[in-house]
């Protein structure tokens, strides 16, 4: 297109390069079949030795920098769910005694959790919203919303857990009220020992 | 000078490369729209000096990054750095944008320059990219809570979308791992894509030209015997002719860049670079908020639910890329003035209005779960201790009265005319919609009270 380009005397615009000139490879016959050129030869060598290299190289790069994404435990679902960003504990954990906690009331408690994160072995304060539903049974929710993951805060009047960003609601026994969310808020493993509420690991995945 | 000019060209013979790619010819009708492109080259060149300069005092862990950034904040030019970075990637996602649809409107993306389109494409993806992953590294509040929902996203893909959080997150949970991830990624990873997909863009542009502005009528007769190729080769060599030096046009580029970086180091120098507290996941009356140029896609967010919630975001933003990635291959015709195009800039203008009109909806909309109506003069004792009632209950994360509110339930700027006063005290204390809760537990002067209020909404 424009000739005063530099090197625009080499290539014509327009036509596209040959990479293997035709005068190099000797004509096909019916006795040889089709030759190939030496040149031909090496450049198809160095594609399969680029490649191979290439591919060498990548493999324990890409396999460490993905290695989150596959070795995942979490089953594979079609529709996909949000998850809780909440740092994970194995521990059982006590949040309170049972009968401090009024009935159908959530009450947002700060625990300290041994967590791993990452690289690093800590203990940090977990928030849970701890939920009596009569004399022995108790719920433990985290205090995210299953939409999108925003902080729930549970509004007194309303008697309802209410999300800021996209206006999901839950009720105390954590079930959907209304807005986007598609599923209850996330339960921990709870139980009861001695009068003290325990509460264990979040679902697989949740 | 000179002299070293002429050492270095006695041995590498580099001026004829200089004065061929200033004195080359370009289309004529070369205005200042065309600058869109330079400008935003000049604003990814302003966050690559000012991002590595940050990356010398920034730490990249949970426990330092806050105090890291604090740190940068105190130390000489440290705040002004960061500041230039923050203003000039809020330019770079809107100059990107201004390029590509100035690109879309004149036409520039046809035959021959597809592949400049595709490239240029993906440089957008990236910048979006660099954002998103810029965002987390202060590790502040607002860092914290847009990764939470941003990896939620990305994560809503069917099937992989689990794979694709727990690969963006570094596992399950978000934390050191995220942070270093994105911090990789975004000093390392995208620069790189970034500086490949520059070079190739410009190489593109430098090799085809710049694309002429559209014209209605050709400037050379069409002629039915030449090919494609030949016809475009014959027109273009006609705009070149009657067009001037590229080095004639490059004042243009200068100007703008000039008046973008006395904008940007303005608005670091009297704005800074803001920061909320340190990230805390146990906030409970965090109301976490995107940044301007992804307010849109959170806006939308509002009118998908249900189910197949995840699927339908997943299927909207992708098929919203696959659309736009591949526009040179849906758009074609050789017509390029935008008068002659009435469907494309009429789909245009409707995705303008959208973006535009979701980010405004997004910027003014209330957060859900905070609000408190008011009150207005004039109203009753009845009327005020209902509102009263209203606040304390929280009505306003569900429902709006003169635009404050939330927007689950219907709009009561207006009740008391849509609704006969029984019909309302019927709906607070038993309500026919599930997804309203029942507030049974009110005293009989509280509801009354209530109902005073809403009914004197008209």
């Amino acid at each position: 297109m424009d000739d005063r380009r530099p090197g625009a005397d080499r290539l014509p615009d327009g036509a596209p390069e040959s990479v293997d000139p035709p005068v190099d490879d000797p004509p096909a016959t019916a006795e040889t079949g089709p030759r190939l050129s030496r040149r031909s030869f090496v450049l198809r060598a160095l594609t399969v030795v680029g490649g191979g290299i290439a591919a060498i190289l990548a493999a324990p790069v890409v396999g460490f920098v993905t290695a989150p994404g596959w070795r995942s435990s979490r089953a594979v679902r079609f529709l996909s769910t949000s998850v809780a960003p909440t740092l994970r504990s194995n521990d059982w954990t006590s949040v309170g005694k049972l009968l401090d906690f009024e009935v159908g009331v959530p009450t947002y408690v700060l625990v300290d959790r041994p967590v791993v994160d990452g690289w690093a072995q800590e203990t940090v304060p977990v928030g849970v919203q701890v939920v009596r539903q009569d004399e022995a049974e108790v719920a433990a929710f985290d205090p995210h919303c299953t939409h999108l993951g925003c902080p729930l805060a549970w509004s007194t009047g309303a008697e309802t857990f209410v999300c800021p960003c996209h206006g999901g609601s839950f009720n105390a026994a954590g079930e959907v009220l209304s807005g986007p969310p598609p599923r209850p808020m996330v339960r921990y493993e709870t139980r009861v020992d001695a009068g003290e509420v325990l509460i264990g690991s979040l679902p697989e995945g949740a | 000078m000179h002299r070293i000019g002429r050492w270095v060209d006695e041995r590498l013979n580099v001026s004829p490369l200089i004065a061929g790619f200033l004195d080359r010819k370009v289309p004529g009708n070369i205005g200042w729209f065309h600058t869109l492109g330079s400008a935003t080259l000049f604003l990814l060149i302003v966050q690559i000096a000012t991002g590595i300069a940050l990356s010398m005092s920034y730490v990249p862990s949970p426990d330092h990054a806050y105090q890291s950034i604090l740190y940068i904040d105190q130390t000489p030019f440290g705040g002004a750095v960061r500041g230039i970075h923050h203003w000039a990637a809020g330019l770079l996602v809107l100059f990107i944008g201004l390029h590509i649809l100035r690109v879309f409107i004149w036409g520039a993306h046809r035959y021959p320059r597809e592949i400049t389109w595709l490239v240029g494409a993906g440089l957008f993806f990236i910048v979006l990219g660099f954002a998103f992953t810029g965002y987390l590294l202060p590790w502040d509040q607002k860092a914290y809570w847009a990764t939470v929902v941003g990896t939620n996203i990305a994560g809503s893909a069917p099937l992989i979308g689990g794979a694709v959080m727990e690969f963006l997150r570094g596992g399950e949970q978000l934390g050191a791992v995220t942070l270093a991830r994105f911090y990789g990624i975004h000093i390392w990873v995208l620069p790189a894509l970034l500086l490949v997909l520059v070079g190739a863009h410009l190489f593109g542009v430098i090799r085809q030209g710049i694309a002429a502005s559209p014209r209605r009528h050709a400037i050379v007769a069409s002629d039915p015997d030449l090919s494609r190729r030949e016809a475009y080769e014959r027109e273009y060599a006609a705009e070149k002719r009657a067009g001037k030096p590229f080095w004639d046009s490059l004042l243009k580029d200068a100007v703008v860049a000039a008046i973008l970086l006395v904008v940007v180091v303005a608005l670091a120098l009297t704005q800074g670079a803001p920061l909320e507290p340190r990230a805390d996941p146990n906030a409970t009356n965090y109301v976490p908020r995107p940044e301007w140029y992804f307010l849109d896609m959170f806006q939308m967010l509002w009118y998908f639910t249900g189910d197949l919630e995840p699927l339908l975001i997943f299927l909207v933003f992708t098929f919203g890329a696959v659309i736009f990635l591949l526009i040179p291959f849906i758009d074609r015709g050789t017509a390029r003035h935008p008068r002659q195009r009435p469907i494309a800039m009429g789909l245009t203008a409707v995705v303008v209005v959208a973006i535009v009109g979701l980010t405004y909806l997004g910027a003014s909309a209330t957060p859900a779960g905070v609000v408190k109506i008011p009150p207005t003069d004039g109203m009753a004792q009845a009327e005020l201790n209902g509102l009263a009632t209203f606040n304390e209950q929280g009505c306003a994360s569900c429902h709006q009265i003169r635009g404050l509110g939330g927007h689950t339930g219907p709009d009561l700027s207006r009740a008391g005319f849509r609704w006969e006063p029984a019909a309302i005290r019927d709906q607070i204390v038993t309500p026919k919609d599930t997804k309203m809760p029942s507030y049974d537990g009110l005293t009989q002067e509280q509801l009354d009270d209530l109902v005073t209020y809403l009914t004197s909404l008209k």
